[in-house]
């Protein structure tokens, strides 16, 4: 279903999918004739809850496979033999509420280091950008499951950052973040991009996110309608925040 | 009464204590033959109980149903199985296992196998998906993955690896038929203190019983230790 094209370093990274159909039961979730999810790309993902948004994000990253359709990845380092799934470990996919592993902070970061051929020096600067970003430093050897929210937000954010992923994508990244908390991962992002990372970004809150991106993915009535034109949200949010929803006592 | 206890668990301690041939060499038979046992079940067992956990393929319920099953089966029927098939008109009479350590560690796999593949199919189970999907997207390989997975998971496995240990480590029924409690070859603690208990030789049996009693004692311990660190985690 999914391959990868063997490519040059140089090439620009990216997950092309044509003729995607995805079913949950007998429910067509959604379909696309093609999609393309490219480095340098920064793409705000919307879709109501249970349309489908996570279930792309995973089937870009190789979690997932479709019900139909056929996936090529271009523009990354060649898989070993022995890796069916050549997605993985390329397009990384960030979950809505992050997974951090039982162990310190410093385990957590270093995660997805082992397996790539780095040279300690590289090894110890990336681990010193990434804590300088996320403002872990205090924590880097505390234990993972004692950390906030908007830490194990910043944690998995830099976790994904410090493996220098080409294609990233973020669900929800910035949900039930308090301001700094926010600030820190939108810098990151805003990084993140500057780097040229291709970015895939699904968030219900605008708070200066969509600002960031360049193009629009819309999951709407199973369809994903793609454009190159970001709608304003905060007018759009503003607007609903605004309807009187429900009255207080006084 | 109570002096008749008390010389006894002296005599216990002191065959115990003086490394007593006889009951060391019991000791020894026992302690190799299910770790020998449990060592060979260990990854097959856990990997199946992976598998069952994570794929869905078809006859999955059935083959889950069954493992289950085989949990609640009497040793002595497994003895009388592998007796069946060790017996020289057997399957695998050719082998000429019966009343040797083999068939005692053939014996105790099938026992220790299924009690392992459905404790760590239950861990496998429980455990939070993004834990896999987190590892294999950040570029593990699928046995990095499975890896990390056990790591997560890993009160809940020592919890089927202890489990499984004792219930073969205990066992009389498969032992007594497949090895023939033969001294120095195929006698171990739980044929032994059978044997001595219906010879009326209770030191012995209670020396032994003690070994068992504190080896339950030690990997409660570890394991209580283990499951202390372990605390609940929220995500």
């Amino acid at each position: 279903m999914s391959q990868m094209s063997s490519s040059q370093h140089s090439q620009i990274a990216s997950v092309n999918v044509t003729n995607l159909v995805q079913q949950f039961e007998q429910r067509t979730l959604f379909s696309v004739d093609s999609l393309t999810f490219r480095q340098g790309d920064v793409i705000y993902l919307q879709g109501d809850n249970g349309t489908g948004k996570s279930t792309l994000m995973k089937i870009l990253a190789g979690l997932l496979k479709p019900t139909q359709g056929k996936l090529i990845a271009t523009g990354f380092d060649k898989s070993a033999w022995w890796h069916t799934n050549s997605l993985l470990g390329k397009a990384v996919y960030l979950h809505q509420h992050p997974y951090l592993f039982d162990g310190s902070v410093r385990y957590n970061l270093t995660y997805g280091l082992s397996r790539r051929e780095l040279q300690q020096p590289t090894i110890s600067q990336r681990l010193h950008q990434a804590i300088e970003m996320a403002q872990l430093s205090q924590l880097l050897d505390h234990s993972a499951s004692n950390l906030s929210g908007g830490e194990r937000q910043r944690l998995a954010i830099a976790r994904a950052w410090i493996c220098q992923p080409k294609l990233l994508m973020l669900d929800e990244p910035i949900s039930n973040m308090d301001k700094h908390s926010q600030k820190l991962v939108l810098a990151m992002i805003n990084l993140l991009k500057m780097q040229g990372t291709g970015l895939l970004i699904s968030s219900h809150q605008t708070c200066g996110l969509t600002a960031l991106c360049q193009q629009h993915w819309h999951i709407n009535h199973q369809k994903i309608h793609t454009s190159q034109h970001v709608p304003n949200l905060d007018t759009q949010q503003d607007n609903l925040a605004m309807e009187p929803s429900y009255v207080l006592a006084k | 009464m109570n002096e008749s206890w008390l010389a006894l668990l002296q005599q216990a301690f002191s065959l115990l204590l003086s490394f007593d041939p006889d009951v060391w060499s019991i000791i020894n038979v026992s302690f190799s033959v299910s770790f020998a046992a449990l060592l060979l079940t260990l990854i097959p067992s856990i990997m199946l109980g992976f598998v069952l956990a994570f794929s869905h393929f078809p006859g999955r319920w059935i083959v889950t149903n069954l493992v289950q099953t085989l949990q609640s089966i009497p040793t002595v029927v497994i003895g009388l199985l592998v007796y069946l098939l060790l017996t020289r008109n057997g399957a695998m009479g050719d082998l000429k296992w019966l009343f040797s350590q083999n068939a005692m560690i053939f014996g105790q796999m099938l026992i220790c196998a299924p009690v392992l593949i459905a404790l760590s199919q239950a861990a496998f189970a429980s455990v939070d998906k993004r834990a896999w999907e987190t590892s294999r997207t950040l570029g593990a390989s699928w046995i990095r993955a499975i890896w990390t997975v056990c790591r997560e998971l890993r009160v809940a496995l020592l919890l089927a690896i202890v489990a499984a240990f004792s219930r073969i480590l205990t066992e009389v029924g498969c032992s007594m038929m497949v090895g023939g409690n033969i001294m120095n070859v195929t006698r171990n603690i739980p044929t032994a203190i059978a044997l001595e208990t219906s010879k009326g030789d209770f030191a012995q049996a209670i020396a032994l019983g003690l070994v068992l009693l504190i080896l339950a004692l030690v990997l409660n311990f570890a394991l209580g230790s283990l499951r202390g660190k372990a605390l609940p985690r929220s995500h």
